[in-house]
């Protein structure tokens, strides 16, 4: 009885795989024609303007279709990404990675396709900074900026000249927002305020020395913010006057009318980007060289400014973004991070910034 | 002598008696193997084969489900706190005890020994305890309040409690966060109706901004241990109500009346006669409420200075965070994990003597 069961369940099952493959058979040529990508990004308002306004474009140029895939952020898909990796099949062919963790994906090794840059002459327009070289080939092209700028309360404060004035007590005691994590740039920043900028990060006395000069300014912060939303919430609220957050957010709130300004101050803002990474089990080299060419063209890198409100990584002259455009979502000096000295002693960075955070 | 030891015995340890049969009805007897009389298995299988195969089947089930869902993931959190991070790159399976070390003395032992992990797990400890032991304390006058009323009214409150369980933790500390903000909630108050201004006369606003409540235009509530501790008990005090609710809705009216007829006050009634009932599900409560704390998450973030967070904090900084440092997180939660049944055994020991001590 049991036997005749699982014989006509076999009978079943081989029926219904066959029609199955039947119809994936039918289906096959249409799909076949139609050469498709599927492109990670950051979520929410981001991705919905990528969705919007360059996907589309790009498929009207190259008859290539895009489908979208959310990424939290780049260090936790990361992870996702070399576990999709272990076990053989990966969500995404192109993922968008900030620069440490693409040095971190490249260390790790197996994770990251090169770019076939013959099909990207576009990435040429770029500074070689942006161009990811790594011993096997070139692992991630730059595909966008984001500043993590100086923001103050206009209604407050006038804009102050440098960063320094942050450490003043008499105007900002008990009254900044300052990012929690130890490697959004904060460090960065006073090493390029009150040092020799990154390379003084490159020892562990200078690490110490900077973290030393940050822990004056704790008296000031009102708010160490490890969500977007928390700083976003406190300048609005006015619970916070001034302090260290995204730029593209902050000219969003300031056109909404809030009394909010990014200040470019004598020592410039840490300049972070995101590069386009192909993953090593996708087959799409052509698709995604014909994809990151697409971005790296200055046209496109305008277009990426005016709807999502990144910084271009091509020379602004290449572009015809309008200085005003150009001032809505970037600025100079750019401080870059240290970002090999996060990565190298990541541990002893940390630590010793939750201690300096913890009084300790 | 207490009033409680003045009134009759009999009544009281009839409705002792009556409490514990309510609290342990009689047991349908199982059909598991053991308890069956050794004869009868036999003639139990031969003639129900089918029951007997579906009880083990589902035995097997169930220990397959406790295995796949509790002491796995344990296990292997167990395992990850052994192996190693390397610098700038991923993690990788170890043997190594150095997580644990970590904790203890911080990663530059020797040279340079820090207590921050410890400090951390301090404040995970104190948030917990305060937090618990205030939404217990506020609860019980509440519930035993509720328990007087009408039925109907009791139900109603009830009701409104277990649905204020719906909301989630993000959703109540942003309430807290809005309310506590300098726009839009309490410091707007203070600042409109001229507490403030009568603070910075009166010389109250220096000791404010000393105790890091103000800064120099208006008072302040975040970051604070006030506001952290606040947010924590309110999340746990629905749960503190429905864990008293039981124990004092059985409580004799009788027994309170019969101490006021003996001339006792409401205040020498609760001390003498309440409490003393219901201290075995107070400590209960206090115990599973702290252990449910330890691993708050949100409230601690939003509102509690970085030189006051928790080892939750911790973990989720190392497990997700930039260093990707999952072995150091998955020894952190061991160690919390390892907290949490210490104090839950300490908390089973003292409402076993306890309740050996009232029989």
């Amino acid at each position: 009885m049991a036997l005749i069961n699982r014989r006509n369940l076999l009978k079943t099952g081989a029926s219904v795989a066959g029609l199955a493959a039947a119809s994936s058979v039918i289906g096959t040529p249409l799909i076949a024609q139609q050469r498709s990508l599927r492109v990670g990004s950051y979520g929410g308002y981001f991705e919905n303007s990528f969705i919007e306004h360059v996907f589309p474009a790009f498929t009207e140029a190259t008859g290539i279709t895009i489908e979208s895939v959310t990424q939290p952020n780049s260090a936790d898909w990361l992870v996702t990404m070399q576990q999709a990796t272990a076990a053989g099949a990966v969500p995404t062919d192109l993922s968008l990675y900030a620069r440490d963790t693409l040095i971190r994906a490249s260390r790790m090794g197996g994770l990251i396709r090169p770019l076939d840059m013959s099909g990207i002459p576009n990435a040429s327009n770029m500074d070689s900074y942006f161009v990811f070289e790594a011993d096997e080939g070139v692992l991630g092209v730059g595909a966008m900026s984001w500043f993590s700028s100086m923001v103050v309360n206009t209604d407050e404060v006038a804009a102050p000249e440098s960063w320094a004035e942050f450490w003043d007590s008499d105007l900002y005691e008990a009254s900044l927002g300052i990012s929690r994590q130890f490697n959004s740039h904060f460090l960065d920043i006073v090493a390029a305020t009150f040092f020799d900028g990154a390379e003084t990060l490159d020892s562990e006395e200078g690490i110490l020395a900077v973290i030393e000069k940050a822990s004056e300014i704790r008296p000031n912060v009102a708010l160490w913010w490890s969500a977007e939303s928390q700083m976003e919430q406190s300048l609005k609220n006015g619970d916070v006057i001034g302090g260290q957050y995204y730029l593209d957010v902050t000219m969003l709130m300031a056109a909404d009318g809030y009394p909010v300004g990014a200040v470019f101050p004598r020592e410039g803002n840490p300049q972070d980007y995101g590069s386009w990474c192909l993953s090593a089990l996708s087959d799409k080299t052509e698709e995604a060289a014909e994809f990151i060419n697409f971005t790296s063209d200055p046209v496109n890198q305008a277009l990426m400014s005016r709807m999502i409100g990144t910084a271009p990584l091509v020379p602004v002259g290449s572009t015809d973004l309008s200085e005003e455009e150009f001032a809505a979502v970037s600025g100079t000096p750019a401080i870059r991070p240290a970002y090999e000295a996060y990565l190298d002693r990541g541990t002893f960075i940390q630590e010793n910034w939750d201690r300096m955070l913890a009084g300790l | 002598m207490s009033v409680a030891e003045q009134i009759p015995a009999a009544p009281a340890a009839a409705a002792s008696a009556a409490t514990q049969a309510e609290a342990t009805p009689p047991r349908p007897t199982p059909r598991g193997a053991g308890q069956v009389p050794r004869a009868a298995p036999d003639t139990d299988t031969a003639r129900r084969p089918w029951p007997r195969l579906l009880d083990r089947g589902g035995k097997a089930v169930l220990w397959a489900l406790v295995l796949a869902l509790c002491v796995t993931p344990i296990l292997l959190v167990m395992a990850i706190s052994l192996g190693q991070s390397v610098e700038g790159s991923a993690w990788e399976w170890s043997l190594t005890l150095r997580n644990y070390q970590r904790f203890f003395v911080g990663s530059n032992w020797p040279a340079d020994p820090t207590f921050l992990y410890l400090n951390q797990l301090y404040w995970s400890l104190r948030y917990a305890t305060i937090a618990s032991v205030l939404a217990v304390a506020t609860a019980l006058p509440f519930t035993y309040l509720m328990t007087r009323l009408s039925r109907a009214a009791q139900a109603c409150w009830l009701v409104f409690i277990l649905a204020s369980l719906a909301l989630s933790e993000v959703f109540i500390v942003m309430g807290w966060d809005i309310l506590l903000s300098n726009n839009s909630g309490l410091p707007r108050l203070f600042l409109v109706t001229g507490l403030t201004d009568w603070l910075k006369e009166t010389g109250w606003f220096d000791v404010l901004r000393e105790w890091g409540l103000a800064n120099p235009r208006n008072v302040r509530f975040k970051t604070s241990e006030l506001a952290t501790v606040l947010t924590m008990s309110y999340l746990v005090w629905p749960y503190a109500v429905i864990l008293l609710y039981p124990a004092l809705s059985r409580l004799d009216p009788a027994l309170s009346e019969a101490a006021r007829t003996m001339g006792a006050g409401s205040w020498t009634v609760a001390r003498t006669v309440i409490l003393p009932a219901v201290r075995l599900p107070l400590i209960g409560s206090t115990f599973l409420l702290f252990v449910f704390l330890l691993g708050t998450y949100v409230a601690v973030t939003v509102f509690a200075d970085p030189s006051r967070q928790t080892t939750a904090i911790s973990i989720y900084d190392h497990v997700r965070g930039a260093n990707l440092d999952a072995p150091f997180g998955a020894a952190q939660a061991v160690i919390l994990l390892v907290t949490a049944t210490l104090f839950l055994t300490l908390g089973h020991f003292l409402t076993r003597r306890g309740s050996e001590g009232r029989a």
